[in-house]
């Protein structure tokens, strides 16, 4: 991975952070960001960005998204395009899934900068120096794995639509907070639907992986004493 | 650079979290020519305490309030909006810039007499909310932050309406006790277009309570929600009647919540006579510091 951002909102690898919008064919408004209305900024770290596309039909957007640990260059989405529309419809990165496009149902959901959003309500153009990771992108070990396995030991996985969701909602979940109980678990899942499985079994396989995973702290302790490291970096418990 | 922007004569949209924005700019509803992303300016996130005051960055997440301790009910507020997803990317400006009618920060803020400050070319501003509410937000503004005192006694908020990570509350309500000033104040969302507060229970509870050891009578409770569903009648201009309630339902919706708020922020003297009535099965969810 070359994802190094620091945690939280800080500017991540591909960029100062400082424009949201565009960076070369700028219309002209964004340079340097100075920030609006003076007082509220003017300090160093980050600055507001505009993206300066233009009104015109395809005001054409370029920027850098850093998407499970790869660099793309989005050209050609139109700057009020949500990060959903550009990952699948530009970016041609299917493991988002597109339902509701507003916020309602979690199939899009992704983490960026390790924590869980749904990329249907996220401006593409503000993501530029987050790291997004989606299903995909959570590696094919550790915690992420042992979701994904018990999604379907336990039959969670029946149409399959809001899986790829649901497994990124369940890992984030468990790396926040390991020990969740039944009412934790419906309440952190509750951004996300699904309209086959009742969730019943959603909620088995997050039992499983939770009991597999205590099975094995309880065996790690004596060799390593290490816990385990979250496959994203670590959101941070705020 | 907003001023530039706002010059330029193109469409300028501030853009927090994107909760709302996004979806509004996918479907149509909102044009943008120009967008002003505030997400990475690290001055709008802080959060601050001063002596008697507490300030929220208007980049402030619901996730970053709903560890507060500074602040518990507004932490609890905090904690019962949306899903997840949606708190960890909605801020505290956009629920002021979006202005829904039962936000629950909005009627956490209401009730909490906060102030809005704004920056504009013309410099720092403060207001009011219910101010800054009906003058709105000048083209070339944006909001900076919010203030409110400290927490000066117990705070619930209680909401009530369909899936909550799906959809905003159909009714909410604040109550804020303040023991040293001995006062309550009480919002109520969803019934007018903004929140608002209850003026007459107010004032019933001020002369109510036995302010020495926060006590009041079995039956004050009651009364409390029926002065709030007569205050809620009044409210105008009321929120037009949707699929998601009745005007009726949501008086009476109003007096349950404030009735059992009110009990939770206060001892009540003896055991009440009778189980005070709400309706079965809601969904309110609240919260005592
Ligand atoms: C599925 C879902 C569930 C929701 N549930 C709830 C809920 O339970 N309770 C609740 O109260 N709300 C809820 N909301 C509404 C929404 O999340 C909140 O209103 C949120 O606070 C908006 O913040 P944002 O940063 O995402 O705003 P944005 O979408 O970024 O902006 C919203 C508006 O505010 C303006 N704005 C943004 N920042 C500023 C600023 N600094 N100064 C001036 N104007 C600004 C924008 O221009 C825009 O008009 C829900 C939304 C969704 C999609
Ligand atoms: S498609 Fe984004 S939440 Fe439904
Ligand atoms: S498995 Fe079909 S929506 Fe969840």
């Amino acid at each position: 991975m070359t994802a190094v951002a620091p945690d939280g909102f800080a500017a991540g690898p591909t960029g100062t952070g400082e424009t949201a919008g565009t960076d070369g064919e700028a219309t002209g408004t964004d340079g340097g960001a100075t920030g609006a209305g003076g007082g509220a900024n003017g300090g160093d770290g980050g600055e507001a960005g505009v993206g300066g596309g233009e009104t015109g039909a395809d005001g054409n957007e370029s920027y850098r998204l850093n998407v499970d640990g790869f660099l793309r260059t989005v050209n050609g989405a139109r700057l009020g395009d949500s990060l959903l529309t550009v990952l699948r419809d530009t970016l041609g990165v299917t493991a988002v899934k597109d339902a509701c496009e507003q916020g309602r149902c979690g199939a899009c959901s992704v983490l960026l900068d390790g924590r869980l959003a749904a990329s249907c309500t996220v401006l593409a153009a503000d993501a530029d120096g987050t790291r997004v990771v989606t299903v995909a992108g959570l590696g094919g070990a550790g915690l992420a794995r042992a979701v994904r396995a018990m999604f379907l030991a336990e039959g969670a996985v029946q149409c399959g639509f809001c899986t790829p969701g649901f497994v990124v909602a369940v890992t984030d979940l468990l790396t926040r907070h390991p020990d969740a109980d039944e009412e934790e678990i419906r309440e952190a899942l509750a951004g996300n639907i699904c309209r086959c499985t009742g969730y019943g079994r959603i909620l088995a396989a997050v039992r499983a992986v939770q009991a597999e995973r205590s099975l094995l702290r309880s065996g790690d302790a004596h060799s390593s004493g290490q816990t385990q490291r979250p496959p994203d970096g670590g959101p941070d418990g705020g | 650079m907003l001023a530039a922007a706002h010059d330029s004569g193109a469409a300028v949209a501030l853009l927090g979290g994107g909760t709302d924005l996004v979806p509004a700019l996918r479907s149509g509803e909102r044009v943008a020519g120009v967008v002003v992303a505030l997400r990475r300016v690290l001055e709008l996130r802080v959060r601050g305490a001063g002596a008697d005051s507490l300030t929220i960055g208007a980049g402030a997440t619901y996730t970053d309030l709903a560890g507060w301790s500074l602040s518990p009910g507004l932490a609890r507020a905090a904690r019962v909006v949306g899903s997840v997803q949606i708190r960890n990317t909605g801020t505290v400006g956009g629920a002021l810039g979006s202005a829904r009618p039962a936000g629950d920060l909005l009627t956490f803020l209401t009730a909490a007499d906060a102030e809005v400050l704004t920056a504009s070319p013309r410099g720092l501003d403060r207001q009011p909310l219910p101010r800054f509410l009906a003058d709105g937000l000048a083209p070339d503004a944006l909001v900076t932050a919010v203030r409110l005192a400290r927490p000066g006694g117990p705070q619930v908020y209680l909401k009530i309406g369909d899936r909550q990570a799906a959809y905003p509350a159909v009714v909410s309500c604040a109550v804020l006790v303040d023991r040293v000033r001995h006062r309550l104040t009480c919002a109520i969302g969803g019934v007018g277009l903004l929140p608002a507060r209850m003026g007459d229970a107010e004032r019933y509870a001020r002369d109510e309570v036995d302010w020495s050891t926060g006590t009041v009578s079995p039956t004050a409770a009651r009364r409390f929600g029926d002065l709030v569903v007569e205050a809620a009648a009044r409210i105008t201009p009321a929120l037009p009647a949707g699929p998601r309630g009745s005007a009726e339902y949501r008086w009476h919706a109003a007096g349950v919540l404030a009735g059992r708020a009110f009990a939770r922020c206060l001892h009540v003297t003896a055991p009440p006579a009778g189980v005070p009535g709400g309706p079965a099965g809601d969904s309110a969810v609240g919260g005592q510091p």
